[in-house]
């Protein structure tokens, strides 16, 4: 079975702020993936462009909120993979990373990408339903 | 079933490379649930020749055949679950957003998409997890 999981609040809604032609998760097979994540606004969806430190809290409060919507948490990561913009700030991504993966951090690549509109951080996970 | 893994059978003939040479992985592979897609570039299926053009040209072509890869492996685009999307350029992110939304009429899967360096002047790669 597959579902989609609705945004849990507007903002996270990328398809309506950007028109992004995707879902903001889906759930199958005991597992919900999350389209990339990014450091927009949860309740407006404006971008909060910023350092690497400051856009990471944002996108992973964002996943935070989207997790638990949909019934699992950052506990339940399975997968993570972290683009950054520069691995020059890979040990500051570490520093942000570390506060939200307390209990036995998920598997996790780390690479450098282009990301969309500028931003320095997007994450794309898995994690158990 | 769970544990075991499947490489899939081709239903095609895989791209060849211009030393002649087939690429060492399978169009896709079924393990647990899940059916595991590599990341397509624009070939033409029964030649196997590139068709190289523009983003939007190039997704067009790598949506089309990854229809008939996972329809042929008993799966379907209605059953995607995530799709990754590298992209030449992020300048080009509207081009691919725009055909690729044509595919995914309702329900779209989850995504993640991100500009990359592409080998071979290739403009566009995508690749995806499906139910099986």
């Amino acid at each position: 079975m597959r579902e989609v999981i609705a945004a849990p609040l507007a903002g996270l809604d990328l398809r309506q702020h950007y028109g992004h032609h995707q879902s903001p998760a889906v759930r199958a097979g005991g597992l919900i993936f999350c389209s990339g994540m990014l450091p927009v606004d949860p309740l407006t969806g404006e971008r909060r462009h910023g350092t690497l430190t400051s856009e990471a809290h944002v996108v992973l409060g964002n996943l935070k909120l989207l997790l638990e919507s949909a019934g699992s948490s950052l506990d339940r990561l399975v997968q993570v993979h972290a683009l950054i913009y520069d691995s020059i700030e890979y040990d500051v991504l570490n520093r942000v990373y570390r506060q939200y993966m307390a209990n036995g951090p998920p598997a996790r690549t780390v690479w450098t990408a282009q990301i969309e509109a500028g931003f320095k951080i997007q994450l794309d996970v898995v994690a158990a339903a | 079933m769970s544990g075991k893994r499947e490489a899939f059978p081709l239903p095609v003939r895989a791209p060849d490379t211009s030393n002649g040479s087939s690429q060492p992985m399978s169009m896709a592979v079924r393990g647990g649930d899940f059916l595991f897609v590599s990341g397509l570039t624009a070939v033409d299926l029964q030649s196997g020749a590139r068709m190289q053009g523009t983003t939007a040209s190039e997704t067009r072509q790598i949506l089309t055949n990854l229809k008939q890869l996972l329809d042929a492996a008993g799966s379907s685009l209605d059953k995607v679950v995530k799709v990754n999307v590298l992209l030449h350029s992020m300048l080009e992110e509207p081009n691919m957003n725009e055909v690729y939304a044509r595919f995914f009429p309702d329900q779209p899967p989850a995504r993640t998409v991100c500009g990359a360096r592409l080998p071979d002047g290739v403009k566009v790669i995508i690749e995806c997890t499906a139910l099986a």
